[in-house]
């Protein structure tokens, strides 16, 4: 019972005796974990909006004319050939007018005037889900120019594809601010241990001489390491999560974030995270610690 | 020799035990020394002799160069670094130089060597507070250390030494810097030390009046050796005052 009280009581003067030092370092951890957690969140988030929007990929293929049933069957097979392709629907000028005039609703009557044969008829082609390679995308389109009767092929291959380089681009700066993580919390806390030891040293010095333990003199030093972690990750992760709920609560409603299920991480990432702070911490402490420390 | 000295139980015995510093300093040669459980022994000698070398390699801050100590039965040579530790707390040293936490209180001072062995609060504070009575510093408990003098410092450092009631105490000029009553202060602290608790005390000083007109074993440090101080050879009386090399009879 005396040995853990001692520990803590230990750890608790440490504390108070650079308490500016500790606050600073707090103030590190807090601030690393906040910026490399907030560009992973928009990562998880922005790969999860890419898996969906890629399942939702359709090709339009925009005829001369309307396709007899013999060759719409042979059309049909030819792209079904190709492989990977889930469904292919043929709209004729007809279904195209009824669609166009369900999207105006009450707008409708301003196509009174143009009669239902002005919108050309169109083969719709839907790729298999999962299908996200934009090359493999690129040829099919490539190969449904080549149908007859095909005047235009859109396919948002464009957009698909600066989405990607996009994702591509946070995947990096995720990367980055992950290695400034772990150089910041391993290092910073390294630094203050250093400074906590430089400032004590003469006082580690008599303790030597006077019998302390190993565990009496390393131990609190471990815990600073450990509690830095841990609240340090803890604040970040919770100024994280309340920068979410007001990104959340300001942009809800109609508009592009509408587009995506913009969700926080499940529990287990968030306790992985953390788990990953207090370790970083708990090893730059380590690392002082073996350095520093003689008994 | 005192009554209470156990003759058939060393606590602290040294065998041919040598000690050279880089490049080719002697600290001390070939000394072999062996000290009784609940002994007094008085280690005298001039500056430079090796007293506080041999009292270092006793309290393992220094390792000899040669030969085995053993402390209470163990050879402290052999000791692993946590073995060491642990010995430390068994054996109260009190330092010519004091090694006191002049930013820290007297009582914060003297706590450390009973906190090291996570002793709990009460019997610090009461361990504490009988010591500073003992020596006078009763009304200097919560000062700083570094504004007491160099005499009270030094009878915190002996506080602080004999803060765990340890087996062994070690003490380095414990009057270098006091005035002739709370020089009787330290002896009969000593005393205490050694009637009430038993503990084995080596002295190492140049002041003679702490050891004169007393039955204690007293022993020289010459130029690294061993002497047995005895008032049956006259030659080693005026020790100080000899120039040439050691026609000093046989060494320990």
């Amino acid at each position: 019972m005396h040995f853990f009280s001692y520990i803590m009581h230990q750890t608790g003067k440490n504390l108070r005796q650079t308490w500016g030092t500790q606050l600073m370092t707090l103030l590190t951890v807090t601030l690393s974990v906040l910026i490399f957690t907030f560009f992973f969140l928009i990562y998880t988030n922005m790969i999860r909006a890419g898996e969906r929007l890629g399942d939702d990929v359709r090709l339009i293929v925009y005829l001369e004319q309307e396709l007899p049933e013999q060759l719409r069957r042979e059309i049909e097979n030819n792209i079904r050939a190709f492989g990977s392709i889930e469904k292919v629907v043929f709209v004729s000028r007809a279904e195209a007018f009824a669609r166009f005039s369900a999207q105006l609703d009450q707008e409708k009557d301003v196509l009174d005037d143009l009669g239902p044969d002005f919108l050309p008829p169109s083969i719709e082609v839907y790729p298999a889900r999962g299908l996200d390679d934009l090359a493999r995308i690129d040829r099919l389109t490539e190969f449904l120019q080549t149908l007859p009767q095909a005047a235009k092929v859109q396919s948002g291959s464009d957009w698909l594809r600066r989405f990607s380089q996009f994702t591509k681009l946070l995947r990096v700066v995720v990367l980055l601010s992950g290695v400034l993580l772990v150089i910041s919390l391993t290092f910073t806390i390294s630094y203050t241990l250093r400074l906590t030891v430089l400032s004590r040293q003469n006082e580690f010095e008599i303790l030597r001489l006077l019998g302390a333990t190993s565990a009496y003199t390393r131990l609190p030093l471990f815990l600073e390491g450990l509690l830095q972690g841990l609240f340090g990750s803890g604040l970040g992760i919770t100024a994280l999560y309340l920068l979410y709920q007001n990104i959340v609560s300001r942009f809800s409603g109609p508009g592009f974030l509408s587009l995506f299920d913009f969700a926080f991480f499940p529990p287990e990432l968030t306790a992985a995270i953390m788990l990953a702070g207090i370790l970083l911490c708990t090893a730059g402490s380590l690392f002082s610690i073996r350095r520093f420390i003689r008994i | 020799m005192p009554l209470n000295v156990d003759t058939h139980n060393p606590l602290v015995e040294l065998l041919k035990v040598t000690k050279i510093y880089p490049p080719d300093v002697i600290a001390a040669e070939d000394v072999s020394l062996r000290v009784n459980e609940g002994e007094i022994v008085f280690l005298t000698g001039m500056s430079g002799a090796g007293k506080t070398t041999l009292l270092k390699m006793i309290c393992c801050i220094e390792a000899p160069s040669r030969g085995v100590i053993e402390v209470a039965g163990r050879d402290i040579t052999k000791l692993s670094r946590a073995g060491i530790q642990r010995m430390r707390q068994k054996i109260g040293v009190a330092y010519q130089d004091f090694r006191l936490l002049e930013k820290q209180t007297v009582k914060q001072n003297i706590a450390m060597a009973m906190e090291v062995t996570y002793a709990g609060t009460r019997k610090i504070n009461a361990r504490v507070d009988e010591l500073l009575a003992m020596l006078n510093l009763s009304d200097k408990r919560d000062k700083p250390a570094g504004e007491l003098s160099r005499g009270e410092q030094q009878r915190v450092t002996l506080a602080r030494a004999a803060a765990n009631a340890p087996a062994l105490i070690l003490a380095d000029e414990p009057t270098g810097n006091l005035d002739p009553a709370t020089t009787t202060l330290v002896v009969n602290f000593f005393r205490h030390l050694n009637e009430e608790n038993g503990s084995t005390i080596i002295v190492a000083t140049h002041d003679e009046s702490i050891y004169a007109n007393t039955d204690y074993r007293v022993l020289t440090m010459f130029a690294g050796r061993l002497y047995d101080y005895s008032e049956d050879e006259p030659w080693l009386n005026d020790i100080y005052a000899l120039k040439s090399g050691p026609a000093l009879g046989p060494a320990l």
